[in-house]
């Protein structure tokens, strides 16, 4: 029955968008109208989607692809998060975020009213598209042949709570991205005047942040779940997602030093036609499976056909106008040596290039087994190679950015920064020195503290420090800049000053990391509702009275008769200690300890990342 | 049309317009480019999930198995030498392999001179009864692989998999994942 309901909305929101994308030719109509339909269609939509989720909910395996991905015994949270768990069903979240984004948009006021209706109107050509994908490619609303009272489960690595809501959060920034293509190519269409470079900037903003967030917490799991002790792996599926997120940055960097210059309208106008065209190229590869990664699908090549298409479509439309039709004659570009254009231009081109690197390294595999039928892959190496590298003097130039000058090449209190370059230099290179010296850690080093030392100075020195929420805003690229440099430090130390130790252990032993003895105490076997749980039991710094406790271990779950790695992780504020329970062998169970330093000044740095793009959208 | 008012817009006299025009093109070249390949990988069928078999056509690897239902019954490699054999490697915790498993009922009976051999992978052997006692057993003898060693010889990936042996004792065809009906169709039966 809820099957039977969500098909007809999604069918029924699909003609509704046909009929308004034909308003453009055939018939007219007035804004309210058009508003109302294009409200009621996302409202179909979200009905569409929510009653996949009420199918998860009630376990209702009558529909196929609830039996196929869901279980009755699994917690609640999991049966929700299982709606998109599965391709149909995220492909379904995707299409109901796109129709989140038009509704919203609808409301926007104070906007040229052709422009609006333009952007909605392609807006609803997406919808098409896309839902026409779902319909002909990946019902989720198929009928179950067999009549069966169990269904198949879940991938157990899916359950959990980080993963749960990762999906939705990565989704909205992606699809965030097809309303600022949508703005800009209406904003080339109608080419009246610059007010579309400040509609796209805040939707933009949001996309980026959405997307920030969800790849935060993709990595964040792969920390913790996948239980290699690393939390990015430049794994396809983790590459399709900051391809967008880079170019994102340069255009909202873009977006917000724009002053009507003819070339950075052009460049945000491809930015903009790019993030979108990287997102749906991303689905595209995920769902096509066409790479392998930990984010196996699976693959059907009809699907692969159909979202290239769209791809295709989407991006040749896209550049095909923007090559056709450019933004009006306006102002030149106020190049000089060292000023605001110039370090944005100069960022631009490194983010571009930077981009450009990864979508080789990710495609690269593709074209080398069609030309040479041979299997290769491209992984850490290559990117930490050539990505880093690229990545570097644009760190550089980000510490002293906000503060270059418009008009002249002069930069305030140059001396200060000069002196406050130096004297770090020094004090990072004795740091190493006095730490096994490591050319990379050095420069990550360097380049992070001198980030936030640079931010905090130019904080002091240009503003009157007040508290309130007017300064905050006003600061705001500094601060962001700062969550940069912190995050920066974080990577370096986790990644260069990483440590290892492996260990024999039984029940009982004790054992020693950096001067802590850490106590083995047991081994707990415990069956949950829908796993058993195994885990070894340890003590950190039991000369201490409060010892903190630790558990690490694996999951067995029986539906799907999977083993997933549950790592025990110590947090403290400068280190992570993380603990990987093996395999037992004569009484003996290998155990191996991470150390990680400053782990956590990733997360931070992030989080700074996503305060600053939220306060940056409430700006103007 | 908005765009025809402005000549300028279609083609170009100076140079630096045509260098402008050609960096404008590019990223419509590499969009052709990267569709260009990805069409050409999709259609060729190949996939990720079928790497190219390093034991294509080789000599199929020893193996030496005692049968699910009794324990003193045994098959070697030398027990399928001069007939063409399928080789299936399932296990009754893989939810992929009850999708394949009505088609191998589908090739028994089209096909009775055919060997089908399943391996019974890293399982439980009352599971595995009970599985094949649900869904019914197609196969002419089930080996058990309790450790997973004949897999590991064979250079399983994942569950299900599938090989074709031919009289001679070489692999022939292997297929990754659950077959459907356009593999048994378009790759087995050509073979059989």
């Amino acid at each position: 029955m809820s099957s039977l309901v969500g098909f007809l909305s999604l069918v029924f929101a699909i003609g509704i968008n046909f009929y308004l994308f034909l308003s453009r030719y055939i018939f007219k109509f007035q804004k309210q109208k058009f508003n109302f339909l294009i409200r009621f269609s996302s409202l179909l939509t979200l009905i569409s989607f929510f009653s996949l989720m009420y199918a998860y909910v009630v376990s209702d395996f009558s529909n196929y692809n609830v039996f196929q991905n869901s279980h009755s015994n699994k917690p609640l949270i999991y049966k929700i998060s299982g709606t998109w768990g599965n391709h149909e069903g995220s492909m379904l979240l995707w299409l109901s975020i796109l129709s989140i984004f038009s509704f919203f948009f609808s409301f926007t006021k104070n906007i040229n009213q052709n422009f609006q209706k333009l952007t909605l109107i392609i807006q609803a050509f997406l919808h098409i598209l896309f839902g026409l994908f779902i319909v002909f490619t990946s019902n989720p609303f198929l009928v179950n042949s067999i009549l069966v009272n169990e269904g198949l489960g879940l991938n157990p690595i899916l359950q959990d709570p980080g993963l749960a809501v990762h999906p939705p959060i990565l989704y909205a920034g992606y699809v965030g991205y097809s309303i600022v293509f949508s703005i800009a190519i209406a904003g080339l269409f109608q080419n009246t005047d610059d007010e579309w470079l400040y509609v796209a900037k805040k939707w933009s903003l949001i996309s980026w942040t959405f997307l920030t967030g969800g790849i935060a917490l993709g990595s964040y799991w792969a920390y913790y779940e996948l239980g290699w002790g690393g939390w990015w792996f430049w794994d396809p599926v983790e590459n399709i997602s900051l391809m967008p997120w880079i170019a994102g940055l340069a255009l909202v960097h873009s977006l917000m030093l724009v002053r009507g210059e003819q070339a950075i309208k052009k460049w945000i106008v491809f930015l903009s036609i790019l993030c979108f065209s990287l997102s749906v190229f991303g689905t595209f590869l995920v769902r096509s499976g066409i790479l392998t990664s930990v984010h196996s699908f699976a693959a059907d090549a009809s699907r692969g056909i159909f979202i290239l298409l769209i791809f295709f479509i989407v991006t040749g439309f896209g550049f095909l106008v923007f090559l056709l039709k450019e933004p009006k004659k306006s102002n030149t570009l106020n190049l000089l040596f060292i000023n605001k254009v110039s370090a944005l231009v100069i960022n631009n081109i490194l983010m571009i290039i930077a981009t450009l690197t990864i979508l080789l390294g990710t495609i690269y595999p593709i074209i080398i087994e069609v030309l040479y039928n041979k299997r290769i892959s491209v992984g850490g190496p290559y990117f930490n190679a050539t990505v880093i590298p690229i990545m570097i003097p644009g760190f550089l130039l980000m510490s002293i950015a906000p503060i270059l000058s418009w008009q002249t090449n002069k930069i305030n209190n140059s001396k200060k920064y000069v002196l406050a370059f130096i004297i770090l230099s020094v004090l990072v290179l004795i740091q190493s020195y006095f730490l096994d010296f490591n050319t990379w850690g050095f420069v990550g080093l360097l380049l992070g503290f001198w980030i936030i030392l640079a931010s905090i100075i130019a904080i002091f020195s240009s503003y009157k420090i007040k508290i309130n929420i007017k300064f905050f805003k006003i600061i705001n690229p500094h601060v962001a800049h700062i969550g940069v440099g912190i995050a920066i430090v974080g990577i370096t130390c986790s990644s260069v000053f990483q440590n290892e130790l492996d260990f024999n252990l039984s029940e009982g032993d004790k054992f020693n990391i950096n001067g802590k003895t850490v106590l083995f105490e047991k081994i707990e076997t415990t069956n949950q509702i829908n796993f058993q749980s195994l885990r070894g039991k340890f003590l950190f710094d039991i000369e201490k009275n409060q010892s903190k406790e630790i558990e690490a271990g694996k999951n067995y779950y029986p539906v799907s008769k999977m083993i997933t790695s549950e790592a025990g992780i110590l947090h403290m504020w400068n280190k992570d200690i993380y603990f990987i329970l093996g395999d037992q062998k004569n009484n003996e169970w290998f155990v191996k300890v991470l150390i990680n330093p400053f782990v956590s000044f990733i997360w931070l740095g992030v989080i700074i990342m996503i305060y600053s793009g939220l306060i940056a959208v409430t700006r103007r | 049309m908005a765009w025809s008012d402005n000549n300028d817009l279609f083609w170009f006299n100076s140079s630096y317009k045509k260098m402008n025009r050609i960096i404008i093109l590019t990223p419509l070249i590499i969009l052709l480019i990267i569709c260009f390949f990805s069409v050409t990988y999709l259609l060729s069928g190949k996939d990720p999930n079928k790497p190219p078999s390093a034991l294509l056509n080789k000599n199929v690897p020893s193996f030496e198995s005692n049968s699910l239902y009794d324990t003193k019954e045994i098959i070697r490699t030398t027990d399928i030498k001069n007939r063409k054999t399928l080789i299936n490697f399932f296990a009754s915790w893989c939810s992929p392999c009850k999708i394949e498993h009505p088609l191998f009922f589908e090739i028994g009976k089209k096909y009775p001179e055919l060997y089908l051999l399943g391996f019974n992978h890293k399982d439980q052997t009352s599971d595995a009864k009970k599985y094949l006692k649900d869904d019914g057993n197609p196969y002419d003898f089930v080996g058990v692989d309790a450790d997973g060693l004949i897999a590991l010889e064979f250079g399983v990936f994942g569950l299900p998999e599938t090989y074709l042996i031919n009289e001679e004792g070489k692999i022939i065809f292997k297929f990754m994942g659950p077959i459907t009906k356009d593999v048994l169709k378009n790759e087995i039966e050509p073979l059989l």
